[in-house]
């Protein structure tokens, strides 16, 4: 029975199809911003996250239940005991690729009559290859293979602070927990190109078993870093092996990436910032411009509205009139939106731009725009919902008219 | 004795431009019987219009009382006077007033869709409206695409297709030439002969006044006089007084 009265609807817009374009392409346009932007977004967003991961090496860290919620110098007392046992209990959850150890230490680096303070940490050279950027990040020299032997990497500000360089023989010295002195001469075997300056003038790595040594600490770990496969929940996982370890007799605290990752959430409150701001402002924009355009269309038809009602319609009839026109739009501006969105997209992501490194990235990535489908809905009731806000005052005054008054309108 | 069609017991319309106090209608009081075909006449601003809005139901008294079928119809809400319009009343206004985006036969039966019939039904009777109006072929066509007195021909098929008991037209000849003014009054004496359905006009055209068998005059906003003719259709050369209802057939 409807369907006479959209068709009437539609039939209306066609009438000032000039007017009608303009209107529907604010529409469109404003959809494919909604679309794009979202995608741009999401792209963004993974690959910070990715660069957030990569830097932590891996989405999950089991720390002793004494350093959750210290500082990283207070928490440096507090080692978990036997970090093989803690690795082993968490591979048995299938979600785990890898436990990887995390030694931090810190203390002076000397080369020569030259010293400089270093925050150290002890890996898995193997296993900081295949979870974290760090290999990326290797400017001179070659990442760490040997996981006994000892020798260091640098990062650029702390190599240039002792004049050191790949292949040089540098000593590292630190305080054991007990309080007591301990130096091993290490070769260089890489400087590191570290995309944070403050540090890139301390950072030293080396590999766990000659840092463990060096501390008087085998067998103990600072952190025990998992890597999950692609896909994996990180805060369920991080529970079901928080439960599994405390009934192993291994109680230990699980934070995931997104816990520990403060500029990770600082930067996504920022884009959602601008995103609702951007979305505010289209909003407004489609609202003025529909509503002008309906206010428009009721003035000019305002002897047909009053004919309307003198012949017997309703006026709740005639605003629903003027809301299906508003409807209309807004259902045809996102059905071609969401085909030149998809178009779009399509011709960006293949067209090869490369972009600038996210924050705290080291590469670029090519240009991609995500295809969010959420998005595509969003914009739909975004556009519905603004266009009958829009519509609905001029409506409104339609369906008031006086019938008398608007038969007589010139 | 059956009911009039349409009572007006002292209806009283005034309008207020600022201060100062207009009378549209003042104290009315006529009736119009099933059948009838009578011409409210006057000069321009003697309140034919006013008085036409008032039985139509768009248009509110001040005071007095508006009888439909004998129920009062004055004191309706908004929704039970636009359906009584959409069921009883058929409107043809001095401008076509036809919705341009729609076809002849959509705008008349845009006036059965306001009674949500089945659309075949409504498409149905809009073809035999048109058909009873002499335009048939042109069914498809759009009020762009018409002559003056096609567009107020599938006014007045609108006007019927719902088959009311009474058509309110005003000035329905002013925006015509006087041949097509002609044929469209022969059409309503036509449609007056074999549907027996009522008219009642709104004019100052002699035409229309020559051609209707009651004749009420309004000056100022009063009726000043209510004449029935003779069958023959003549109007007697002496006005009767003026009075609060129907005077007779003239001697």
């Amino acid at each position: 029975m409807s369907g006479r009265w959209w068709k009437l609807a539609a039939r209306n817009l066609g009438r000032h199809r000039r007017r009608t374009v303009l209107t529907g392409s604010i529409v469109v346009i404003g959809f494919i911003a909604t679309t794009m932007t979202a995608g741009f977004v999401s792209q963004t967003f993974t690959g910070l996250r990715d660069v957030t991961v990569k830097g932590l090496g891996g989405e999950i860290r089991l720390v002793d239940p004494r350093a959750a919620g210290k500082t990283d110098d207070e928490a440096a007392a507090f080692l978990l005991e036997s970090w093989e046992a803690v690795a082993r209990g968490a591979a048995k959850d299938p979600a785990v690729v890898q436990a990887m150890p995390r030694l931090s230490f810190f203390g002076l680096v000397v080369k020569g009559d030259r010293s400089a303070g270093y925050l150290g940490t002890g890996t898995d050279p193997a296993m900081e290859q295949r979870a974290s950027s760090l290999v990326e990040a290797v400017g001179e020299g070659k990442f760490l293979a040997d996981p006994e032997a000892d020798e260091v990497m640098l990062g650029t500000g702390l190599s240039k602070a002792i004049g050191a360089k790949a292949g040089d023989l540098v000593t590292v010295m630190t305080t054991t927990p007990d309080g007591a002195l301990n130096a091993v001469d290490a070769p260089v075997a890489a400087i590191l190109r570290y995309p944070i300056k403050e540090l890139d003038d301390r950072l030293l790595y080396m590999p766990y078993r000659p840092a463990s040594r060096l501390l008087k600490a085998e067998g103990k770990a600072s952190s025990v870093v998992l890597l999950l496969k692609p896909g994996a929940d990180a805060a369920e996982v991080a529970g079901r092996i928080a439960e599994s370890l405390k009934r192993d007799g291994r109680p230990v605290v699980a934070r995931t990436w997104l816990e520990t990752a403060t500029f990770y959430r600082q930067v996504k409150l920022l884009y959602v910032s601008i995103f609702f701001f951007m979305g505010l402002i289209l909003a407004t924009v489609v609202i003025l411009a529909t509503a002008n355009t309906m206010t428009m269309s009721v003035f000019e038809r305002t002897r047909e509205i009053g004919t309307l009602l003198a012949i017997g319609m309703e006026r709740g009839a005639v605003r629903a009139l003027f809301l299906r026109e508003g409807m209309l739009m807004a259902l045809g501006g996102s059905v071609l939106g969401a085909i030149l969105s998809l178009l779009l997209r399509a011709a960006l992501n293949a067209s090869g731009i490369e972009l600038p490194p996210p924050p705290g990235g080291t590469h670029g990535a090519p240009l991609h725009v995500d295809f969010i489908p959420l998005a595509y809905l969003a914009g739909f009731v975004m556009m519905t919902s603004t266009l009958l806000l829009a519509s609905w005052w001029p409506a409104r005054r339609a369906a008031r008219l006086d019938p008398v008054e608007a038969i007589a309108h010139v | 004795m059956t009911e009039p069609l349409l009572s007006a017991e002292r209806l009283t319309r005034v309008y207020r431009l600022g201060e100062e106090a207009v009378v549209g209608v003042q104290e009315a009081t006529f009736s119009v019987e099933a059948g009838e075909f009578a011409v409210l006449a006057g000069p321009s601003g003697s309140g034919k219009t006013t008085l036409l809005n008032l039985l139509g139901l768009l248009d509110t008294p001040d005071s007095g009382r508006l009888l439909f079928e004998g129920r009062d119809a004055s004191s309706l809400d908004e929704t039970s006077r636009a359906r009584l319009r959409r069921e009883k009343l058929g409107f043809v206004f001095q401008a076509h007033q036809l919705i341009p985006v729609l076809s002849a036969e959509e705008n008349v039966a845009f006036a059965l869709w306001l009674r949500e019939l089945p659309e075949q039904q409504c498409r149905s009777r809009a073809r035999q409206a048109l058909r009873d109006v002499g335009l048939e072929g042109l069914e498809s066509r759009r009020p762009g695409a018409l002559s003056g007195g096609q567009r107020q021909r599938v006014a007045v098929a609108r006007a019927l297709v719902g088959e009311p008991a009474l058509i309110l037209a005003d000035e329905p000849t002013a925006s015509l030439d006087s041949a097509t003014s002609e044929r469209l009054l022969d059409l309503f004496v036509e449609l007056h002969r074999s549907r027996r359905v009522a008219f009642l006009f709104s004019s100052h055209d002699p035409r229309i006044i020559g051609r209707a068998r009651r004749r009420i005059d309004l000056i100022d906003g009063r009726i000043v006089s209510d004449v029935t003719v003779s069958p023959a259709g003549t109007i007697p050369t002496a006005a009767p007084p003026s009075g609060s209802g129907r005077e007779g057939t003239p001697s």
